[in-house]
């Protein structure tokens, strides 16, 4: 039970850093989705069922905070975590290229869901006019991606020492 | 029991699926903006958000403010650069305004006067001699010869005693080599102005029996026909009738301040620059 209230309140202070990183570096241009490179650090590393559990939770935490539809956030994480999660037996997620391309493709991919969503309720196609913030938020999440994984690495030793 | 045991997993996937499912359904059907779910959560942020907004504002406010300071200083570099190019220009102006100032004299002059002059420009003094000579840039191809009374307002200063071809040198009345006719304006009592350096000028050989007064005008005489007569030479400042000797001891202060000499103007002969 401590476990899963560690993990509400790591994922408030998670959501609302990255809300600042995004507020502060970025302008606001697009969000810095550190959360989507956690729920894959998740998959990569963590049992399942408490894998999922914190992936529903930052995703419904996106959803409020960001005031997207709710859910949708919930939904796409669950399914990034349950994919790194199959997918870390096939590949060598300790190396750093494969977490770079994979995150690249994670964030596209769910950029991707994200907009089909949009276009199937609202009959908006988002993708064409944001292609390019899409990529470039891909591309920058791909990059930091490393460094969020040594960082989590690192709380991950320091929680299990103390 | 022994199903849910084994089918753990599953049941749990499918409860998270349809659970995300109804949710995203049924804000998609009812969402009024009223969503507990959402109120809860925003409540549960906001204070986190305003804790570390406060701190990362406090961090951009004091980049802002360094930016701004460096921003500051740079401005304040150039402006300060700005100042000394316009105080130069100033200095520039002002120096224009004065040389202006004392040509204008100096026509006042020439203007009134049935001479020819020639106008120069003083280019040094001889330090040894605490200004008693200076140096002009008019010389022997300006028409200068050795003698020439040399003017600067409103009188005579003193006569060039070294007249080279570009260069001349003008002995100042102060210097003690100097001694010149005068009269005293008031009384035409006649006498010598000699130099006294620093002391300025001494009008000698005028007996006791004269009446000369402090604040008296010493002009030239005329006599020995190097100086033209009338021109201001100085002011009595000082009478002594007390000492030994024969004559009174009277003190001349000159017209012109020698140290400050700048432009002069040389007496070159008597004829009119008209004809």
């Amino acid at each position: 039970m401590i476990y899963y209230i560690f993990l509400l309140i790591l994922s408030v202070f998670l959501i609302v850093l990255q809300s600042m990183i995004t507020d502060v570096i970025f302008s606001s241009c697009f969000i810095f989705e550190m959360s989507l490179v956690v729920v894959i650090y998740t998959g990569f590393h963590l049992d399942f069922i408490k894998g999922t559990a914190l992936a529903f939770l930052i995703g419904l935490l996106m959803d409020c905070v960001g005031g997207s539809v709710l859910g949708v956030y919930a939904f796409i994480y669950i399914l990034t975590f349950w994919t790194s999660f199959f997918v870390s037996d096939l590949l060598d997620t300790e190396k750093t290229h494969v977490v770079i391309f994979y995150s690249f493709f994670c964030v596209l991919l769910k950029n991707i869901m994200l907009n089909t969503f949009y276009y199937m309720v609202y009959n908006i196609n988002l993708f064409l006019r944001t292609y390019d913030i899409i990529f470039t938020q891909a591309l920058v999440i791909g990059l930091v991606a490393p460094l969020i994984f040594f960082l989590m690495e690192r709380a991950g030793i320091f929680l299990y020492e103390n | 029991m022994f199903l849910l045991r084994k089918y753990k997993m599953i049941i749990f996937v499918m409860i998270i699926l349809i659970a995300s499912l109804i949710m995203i359904v049924y804000n998609l059907k009812y969402d009024t903006g009223k969503n507990f779910l959402r109120k809860i959560a925003l409540e549960t942020v906001a204070p986190v958000y305003g804790v570390l907004s406060s701190s990362i504002r406090s961090v951009q406010d004091a980049w802002t403010r360094y930016i701004l300071l460096v921003g500051i200083q740079e401005e304040n570099r150039n402006l300060k650069k700005k100042i000394n190019e316009l105080k130069a220009v100033l200095v520039s102006y002002q120096e224009g305004y004065q040389e202006a100032q004392r040509l204008k004299k100096l026509l006042a002059i020439t203007d009134h006067d049935p001479y020819r002059f020639v106008t120069a420009k003083v280019i040094g003094r001889e330090q040894a001699a605490l200004s008693r000579t200076v140096l002009i840039n008019k010389g022997l191809s300006d028409g200068l010869k050795n003698g020439m009374p040399v003017i600067a307002y409103p009188g005579l200063i003193g006569r060039l005693v070294d007249v080279s071809w570009h260069v001349s040198r003008v002995l100042l009345f102060v210097d003690e080599n100097s001694n010149i006719a005068a009269i005293v304006q008031r009384n035409r009592t006649q006498g010598i102005i000699s130099g006294a350096g620093s002391q300025g000028m001494i009008l000698k050989y005028i007996s006791k029996t004269q009446d000369v007064q402090t604040g008296d005008i010493i002009i030239s005489s005329g006599m020995g026909g190097v100086f033209p007569k009338g021109w201001l030479i100085g002011q009595v400042i000082n009478v002594d009738r007390q000492n030994a000797g024969l004559f009174l001891k009277i003190k001349v202060a000159p017209f012109v301040d020698f140290a400050k000499l700048e432009e002069l103007l040389i007496l070159s002969s008597e004829e009119t620059a008209d004809k």
